[in-house]
């Protein structure tokens, strides 16, 4: 039987799931419930939980388990592994967050007008770390979390597209 | 189609003149909702585009559209050449210009007027008086209205600022002459940063409008927004049509609007509808416009500027008066003369609108671009949606990001406040963030629904600018979500159409040969 870790918001949900009769069986962190499952096409599904009816639109942006999720208006990030996987990555000590978080890409296409930092440079988490302009605005784009800058893939002026690779930390 | 000659040297009294074709310099949902106006008043419209806009919604919206120019606005919707030979071509005898670009250019104003077209809007020596922050101040203070002290002068000298600075008192606020959209203006808390802050704020003035001057005003601690919608006409005639609040607000631009404003006295009103339409008369307005006040915590209101256009939030004073601005711009520019009178306006119920921006709150409303893969919009009772874009719709980098105006209306602000979170859970939008999730936030906030706001209210009630609430709820069944997605994709399923236990009634139907007329008409 299928069983995934799901995490959202720092939560974690271990999710079992057994298909018959065109139904899911899920148990979500030990509470039972009966899904049906309904695809409204692309990535978009109508969920029958019980007799609940939920939209949702499941998006998967990287390929790996990262998603985003559209239901009730709101948007949620969340990544989902096997169980198996999860375990082990946890036995080892690491968060799946780890790779993702020693790269800045670009959030949207636009051009770089200022580097506030250098290689090397200690930065905390919220320091401004470079300036793009974009729909004639210019965003401060700032550290997720406390680090020391690597390398910077940018110069000022130059254009950037959507995930193009800013800079790096250690 | 020639206007008539009377027209070229500035608005003709008792002399109306039937528009017939509009084109509207604008795009996004200003230039859709123009479009719309105009169609229901049989006028035909234009659309102009620049080559990003090409499949946008506002072409398809239109009856006729003309590309004028390359993606960025300073080569095309700002080109005033451009837009006055699209009117040509397309044989336009008016020009509606919807908000920012060109809207409250003096020059393009007079140069519609030169060209004999009418400019749906004041006069160019209007727009050219209130667009200059420091002469709509002096115009302010010959109407008596009251103003939050300031230096009313030209303060780029810096010994002269800073004397001037002295005797207002810290904190001070520096704001361009030329200034608006908060560009050119600085908060300073103490004299250590005056010197700094001006030149900032000089330097950023001219980069943005050519023009350095700024000057100064006394920067009150929590003040709230409120202005006054007016309608001139050319006979004389000049309206107030209630206020709208506009508080709440992020780089100092507005992102939730009512009216009523939950302040508001009849007494209030009448004091500062008569304020703002004593500022219209004495600058010869014309059209529709704002008056924008600050309103402090004793209810004293001061006189801030006069936007000469109509708002992007102009639906709420629609909603609550039951007036359509756009065909009273209209019927003003054509030379008509008000029907309504002052008795005649009266504010019923509540109406709220939230802007909706493609950007992420949770990342400092970071611009969002993309494709809109899903993009469905609410509806139903009180609902009225001002969109943009559709599905499919691309999110270009080059403009601003709001997409939608999403506008509600309740007997009263309670039900106005239900009725947005009903309708904010019925958006659906994928494919870039958007604030509609941090609307969401707003209609649950205590402050929010008390109706205590002022300007400040999001960095006092969001210092750490996270706006996602989520219930575990709804944590519980988006995990649920993910996992059944991840098994449906992986074993790709096939989920049959949903069957009913019995025949259906209309397959019973069908058998029974009442469709046969049907057939017979294909």
């Amino acid at each position: 039987m299928p069983r995934y870790n799901v995490e959202i918001d720092g939560r974690e949900y271990d999710i079992l799931l057994e298909y018959r009769s065109e139904r899911f069986f899920a148990t979500v962190n030990g509470t039972s419930f009966e899904v049906q499952h309904q695809p409204l096409g692309e990535s978009r599904a109508l969920l029958f939980i019980g007799h609940e009816s939920l939209e949702v639109d499941v998006h998967s942006a990287t390929g790996n388990g990262e998603r985003t999720i559209f239901m009730k208006g709101i948007e949620l990030p969340a990544t989902i592994e096997e169980y198996a996987v999860a375990q082990m990555r946890k036995a080892a000590g690491i968060s799946h967050h780890h790779a993702a978080d020693n790269v800045l890409k670009a959030p949207m296409p636009g051009l770089v007008i200022t580097l506030r930092v250098a290689p090397g440079d200690r930065v905390a988490k919220g320091t401004p770390l470079v300036v793009i302009e974009a729909m004639k605005m210019e965003n401060i784009i700032k550290a997720r979390a406390d680090g020391i800058v690597k390398s910077i893939a940018v110069k000022p002026g130059q254009s950037v597209e959507k995930s193009d690779l800013l800079l790096e930390f250690e | 189609m020639a206007a008539p000659p009377g027209l070229k040297s500035g608005y003709a009294k008792e002399m109306t003149h039937t528009i017939r074709k509009i084109l509207i310099a604008n795009r996004g949902e200003i230039a859709v909702r123009v479009a719309r106006g105009c169609r229901d008043l049989g006028i035909r419209s234009v659309a102009v585009y620049s080559e990003a806009d090409r499949i946008a919604f506002h072409v398809r919206m239109a009856d006729d559209a003309i590309c004028i120019g390359p993606a960025p606005s300073n080569q095309s919707y700002l080109v005033h050449d451009a837009i006055i030979q699209a009117a040509k071509i397309s044989g336009a005898d008016a020009i509606h210009p919807g908000y920012g670009f060109l809207s409250e250019n003096a020059e393009f104003a007079r140069r519609c007027q030169d060209e004999g077209l009418i400019f749906i809007g004041p006069k160019p020596e209007t727009i050219a008086l209130l667009g200059d922050k420091l002469a709509a101040r002096e115009t302010a203070v010959k109407a008596k209205l009251p103003l939050v002290q300031g230096s009313d002068t030209d303060t780029s000298d810096l010994k002269q600022a800073i004397a001037a600075a002295r005797k207002i008192g810290f904190p001070i606020l520096v704001k361009a002459a030329a200034g608006g959209g908060g560009k050119g203006m600085r908060v300073v808390h103490s004299e250590d940063q005056f010197e700094e802050s001006i030149r900032s704020a000089a330097s950023e003035a001219k980069s943005a409008f050519g023009d350095s001057r700024v000057y100064l005003e006394k920067y009150l601690a929590r003040p709230r927004h409120v202005e006054i919608q007016i309608l001139c006409d050319q006979h004389g005639t000049c309206l107030y049509l209630g206020e709208r609040e506009c508080s709440i607000q992020r780089r100092h631009q507005k992102v939730v609007e009512e009216s009523p404003s939950p302040i508001m006295t009849p007494e209030l009103r009448t004091r500062m509808g008569s304020a703002a339409v004593e500022i219209a008369r004495r600058s010869g307005y014309v059209g529709a416009g704002t008056v924008e006040f600050l309103v402090d915590e004793q209810r004293d209101f001061f006189f801030l500027e006069v936007n000469t256009r109509l708002q992007v939030e102009h639906p709420v004073t629609e909603m609550v008066t039951g007036i359509d601005l756009v065909r009273e711009q209209i019927a003003i520019a054509e030379g008509r003369k008000l029907t309504l009178r002052q008795e005649d306006i009266q504010l019923r119920g509540h109406a709220i609108e939230c802007r909706i921006y493609a950007e992420d709150p949770d990342n400092n409303f970071m611009p969002s671009t993309g494709t809109l893969n899903a993009y469905v919009i609410p509806a139903g009772p009180g609902v009225r949606v001002d969109s943009g874009v559709v599905a499919g719709s691309e999110i270009p980098i080059y403009y601003d990001p709001m997409i939608a105006k999403l506008v509600v209306w309740g007997t009263n602000r309670a039900e106005a406040v239900t009725r947005m979170k009903r309708a904010l859970e019925e958006y659906r939008v994928s494919g870039v963030e958007t604030t509609i999730g941090f609307h969401r936030v707003i209609m649950d906030n205590e402050k929010f629904l008390a109706g205590e706001l002022s300007t400040r209210f999001l960095d006092e009630e969001y210092p750490d600018n996270v706006y996602r609430r989520v219930s575990d709820v709804v944590r519980e069944r988006a995990a649920l979500a993910v996992a059944i997605d991840k098994y449906v994709r992986e074993r790709k399923i096939s989920v049959s159409p949903p069957q009913q236990a019995t025949r259906s009634n209309w397959a019973a139907w069908h058998r029974h040969g009442n469709l046969r007329s049907f057939k017979g008409s294909r």
